[in-house]
């Protein structure tokens, strides 16, 4: 059954007029940056239909009923993604009760899975929607525990229905992080993550031992350590947080000790080991804007580091920018153009703010231009690493989204300045 | 006869003893004739700046597209400098035989960039217990800590920020007060001290702070203000005794001379900050989001006669804009932070864009190393984002918001800002129109001296700190 969805119709690209009930889209004659093999296709068109990607071939033409999107000299991405925020888990950062993405509570740790308290009503998801995100990794932020917990993969949909996918990941932190919650060494933060693995590797193939009411003397909670069952099953990754060169490699060889897949998340000196990272095949996630010396454990940080870490072959996933990772999710498209600034291909830059993540976090049928996946699809009015452009068209599954937040409302009150007294009526 | 401060009796006198005193420029000590009597004995301010531009020969930036900082856009034009000033801009220039030339084809020219809000030096890189130097977090008014004071010269954010074009910066106390004490501009170039970065003559500012930050801090301690009308009874009540202050010491230089002289009354280091504030010496800079909160500092500069140079964040500056640009006071702002606290909750990306459309004084600043380094960038998409709503914004226009703008919100635009004739050669070659994504700075020059060149590792400065630090026959980058 195809899905329907009524056409916004403020934007002058479309060629129909009013309000119509469209099923499928034909987008025409657009620079499309697949992030596939493909790269980059001059003058294609693009059929979708269902919210499925049809058909990237040039000249298509249709005779079933559809919409038109020109795209004469713009440009196509799949929608982007982050990977790494807290949205629908913050609203303001300094008011606590808007914020839901740690928990002093002791009995979770690894088990704290932040799928319930996300928040599709957030004023965050069309903020950052209406400027070419459409997806986004949902991380827990430190807690009680070395271990964070569980991060979701979300689509930025104003409901939660379908946008969820729970429990991509687990999170934990090592060097600075990861020693002040361990005791204040990173010998006892290495400890704690070693043993909390092997006991959760034990516990998995003596679960049945352990029941309600068995006396049991782990270092984590029963809770906990089941949850790291899927991280030593290899069902999700482990994100870990660290900067270091040497405390990389010691993440590596933790990994490679017990077998699981290791994401490393910062990575400020991830360059200096990066064929050591590749040959792991262990995938980064970083800001490429960020080259400030701003703790002891990150001097060597640079604005080339994205760009030596792709030469090596690593597997990169951007965030940023900076610390709005969050709020301005969608100004990751800034940092991926800042590491083409500084020696990245672009079609490079671009997979690392698309299918990238995508595949490192096993998120299905997202991430590429190409036939099969769903329509998360940005019309860009420009180069989509310009800061100069924006966001003209955004599909998420199929549906035209409007490009409307709460900042454009307060925007449009207050474009001009006359008749203030009845700026309460302007909506 | 004690010294007493310039600045202060240039002012003092040329309200009070307009005729009698002859007025001496320069900041030398000095003795003017007063009423035919005494002398007195000025001296400048305390830690002058003893900055020394670094010797350059002449040269001529040749066949670059120019962003001249005042409203113009030059193609294929020649920026000729001489003596470390700017000395032509156009097309066409006579250019001296032996001058040294660049070729800057393709390429762009800017004013050096400057940024209105730092935190460099006072909290520096790496971010360690022992570098939270920027904010006296001990009383609510603290007009009497200086920035400078607290500045680490060795702070790698700064050989980054000159990466990033950056030729001057003020560098500002945080905003946990209500009035945090005088900020300072400093030349963005590598010096032993603090001195030696001031940028000669720059006034200094004064840190005020509206809203979350003051009340949260003091609020949480069981004291005033832990409301936003404490902290507006806290501004008031400091500027009262710096009328009072500023009064004694007042009638104090009047008695100079005088049968009655009166005893010289005791300097406050709190107060001799205000003072001159409402002298008009120190230019008030104020950490203010929110719509009514400026319309409410306003009114306080109104009721004690002092001038608002710049509200700093500005995060609702769009909603108020009209008043800004009729009260002549400028807004630095980001491009597009929000959220982070409910006072940044209203920010909208057009905000830059429609300060400017108000023909309101807008400024792009960062209140972030990562951020100054890309300034050019911050300044782009805040451009765009007004230029997609209808505006026809253009680089010429928008480079203001960098470099000209700013110099004017912290006093030195008479001497850098912008490329005309007799500015300071504070200039930056761009690999790009400095409002692409790809743009680099590649040579920047302060005062006429190449201070960076991207292709030339002999010409990019290293810290005290990046020497060795992470290997040891090695910088750090």
């Amino acid at each position: 059954m195809k899905i329907f969805f009524r056409v916004v119709v403020s934007l002058s690209v479309f060629t129909t007029s009013l309000s119509v009930i469209a099923e499928d889209f034909l987008i025409k004659n657009a620079t499309i940056h697949t992030a596939s093999k493909q790269g980059v296709l001059s003058s294609t068109d693009i059929y979708v239909s269902d919210g499925f990607i049809m058909q990237v071939a040039k000249n298509i033409s249709l005779k079933s009923k559809h919409t038109l999107i020109d795209a004469t000299g713009k440009h196509i991405t799949p929608g982007l993604i982050n990977a790494s925020t807290q949205l629908g888990l913050v609203e303001i950062g300094a008011a606590a009760s808007t914020v839901d993405y740690s928990t002093k509570n002791e009995q979770q740790g690894a088990s704290f899975n932040i799928a319930p308290a996300l928040n599709f009503r957030s004023t965050l998801i069309p903020q950052n929607r209406i400027n070419g995100l459409t997806r986004a990794i949902v991380r827990p932020a430190g807690g009680t525990s070395i271990f964070h917990g569980q991060g979701s993969a979300i689509t930025l949909l104003s409901e939660r229905q379908g946008a969820v996918s729970e429990q991509v990941a687990q999170y934990a932190s090592y060097g600075i992080a990861g020693a002040n919650i361990s005791g204040g060494s990173r010998a006892s933060a290495y400890s704690v993550l070693d043993k909390a693995l092997d006991e959760a590797n034990y516990l998995r193939h003596n679960r049945n031992q352990y029941k309600p009411g068995f006396v049991w003397n782990f270092s984590q909670s029963l809770q906990d350590l089941d949850a790291l069952k899927a991280v030593l099953e290899k069902k999700i990754p482990l994100v870990i947080s660290v900067h270091r060169s040497d405390d990389i490699m010691q993440m590596i060889a933790l990994a490679k000790k017990h077998s699981i897949r290791l994401i490393i998340a910062g990575a400020s000196e991830a360059w200096m080991v990066a064929n050591q990272i590749a040959r792991a095949k262990v995938p980064v996630i970083m800001d490429p804007i960020l080259n400030l010396p701003d703790s002891f454990e990150s001097l060597s940080i640079r604005l080339d580091a994205a760009a030596i870490l792709n030469d090596a072959g690593v597997k990169l996933a951007f965030t940023g920018v900076d610390w709005q990772s969050t709020h301005n999710a969608y100004l990751v498209r800034q940092s991926a153009g800042n590491a083409v600034a500084y020696g990245m291909p672009a079609e490079d830059a671009i997979k690392a703010i698309t299918i990238n993540t995508a595949e490192i976090f096993g998120i299905k049928n997202y991430g590429q231009i190409s036939v099969g996946m769903e329509t998360d699809i940005v019309v860009w009015d420009g180069d989509p690493l310009e800061l100069t452009t924006n966001a003209d068209v955004v599909l998420i599954k199929g549906n035209n989204q409007p490009l409307v937040s709460r900042a454009t409302r307060l925007r449009d009150r207050y474009w001009d300045l006359k008749d203030i007294q009845n700026k309460a009526f302007t909506r | 006869m004690d010294k007493i401060e310039l600045r202060s009796i240039l002012i003092f006198m040329s309200k009070r003893l307009l005729s009698s005193f002859v007025l001496i420029a320069g900041l030398s000590a000095c003795t003017p004739e007063s009423n035919g009597e005494k002398k007195i004995i000025r001296k400048e301010s305390p830690f002058p700046s003893t900055y020394q531009a670094v010797k350059a020969e002449s040269f001529v930036i040749e066949h670059a597209t120019v962003l001249t900082g005042t409203g113009k856009q030059l193609d294929d034009a020649s920026v000729l400098v001489e003596n470390g000033k700017i000395k032509v801009v156009g097309n066409n220039i006579y250019v001296p035989p032996e001058t040294k030339r660049f070729d800057a084809s393709g390429k762009w020219v800017t004013p050096g960039i400057i940024d209105v809000h730092s935190h460099l030096g006072v909290y520096s890189s790496p971010g360690i217990e022992s570098t939270q130097d920027g904010n006296e977090m001990t009383a609510p008014v603290t007009a009497e800590v200086w920035a400078e004071h607290s500045v680490w010269t060795q702070d790698p954010g700064m050989q980054l920020a000159l990466a990033g074009g950056v030729t001057t910066f003020q560098v500002l106390p945080g905003s946990g007060n209500l009035i945090g004490g005088r900020g300072v501009t400093l030349k963005n170039v590598f010096a032993r001290s603090v001195q030696a970065m001031k940028f000669p003559d720059a006034p200094h500012s004064l840190k005020m702070a509206c809203g979350e930050n003051p009340k949260r801090f003091y609020g949480s301690k069981g004291r005033s203000p832990s409301t936003r009308m404490g902290n507006v009874a806290g501004y008031r009540a400091a500027w009262i005794e710096a009328e009072a202050y500023r009064e004694t010491w007042d009638k104090y230089y009047e008695s100079l001379g005088s049968k009655k002289e009166k005893d010289k009354p005791k300097k406050d280091l709190n107060l001799e900050t205000l003072a001159e504030v409402l002298r008009g010496n120190i230019l008030v800079h104020n950490h203010c989001y929110r719509a009514e909160e400026m319309l409410v500092m306003i009114d306080i500069a109104k009721e004690f006669n002092y001038k608002i140079s710049a509200f700093h964040h500005a995060v609702e500056a769009y909603k108020v804009a009209d008043v800004l640009a009729k009260e002549n006071i400028c807004s630095a702002m980001w491009a597009d932070w929000w959220g982070f606290k409910h006072e940044a909750f209203d920010q909208v990306r057009e905000n830059a864009a429609m300060v400017e459309n108000a023909k309101a004084c807008a400024i792009i600043h960062s209140d972030s190393a990562i951020g100054i380094q890309h300034l050019n960038q911050e300044a782009a998409k805040a451009m765009a984002a007004g230029n997609k709503n209808g505006l026809s914004l253009e680089p010429k226009t928008v480079i203001s918001w960098i470099t000209s703008n700013a110099a004017k919100a912290i006093g030195i635009d008479d001497k850098t800002g912008s490329l005309e004739e007799n500015k300071m050669a504070d200039i930056v070659v761009w690999s790009h129109n400095p409002f692409s994504i790809y743009a680099r700075a590649e040579k920047v020059f302060i005062d006429g001296a190449l201070m960076y060149d991207r292709n030339d590792r002999s010409k990019q400065p290293v810290s005290d700190f990046d020497l060795g630090i992470t290997d040891p026959q090695g910088e750090r980058l």
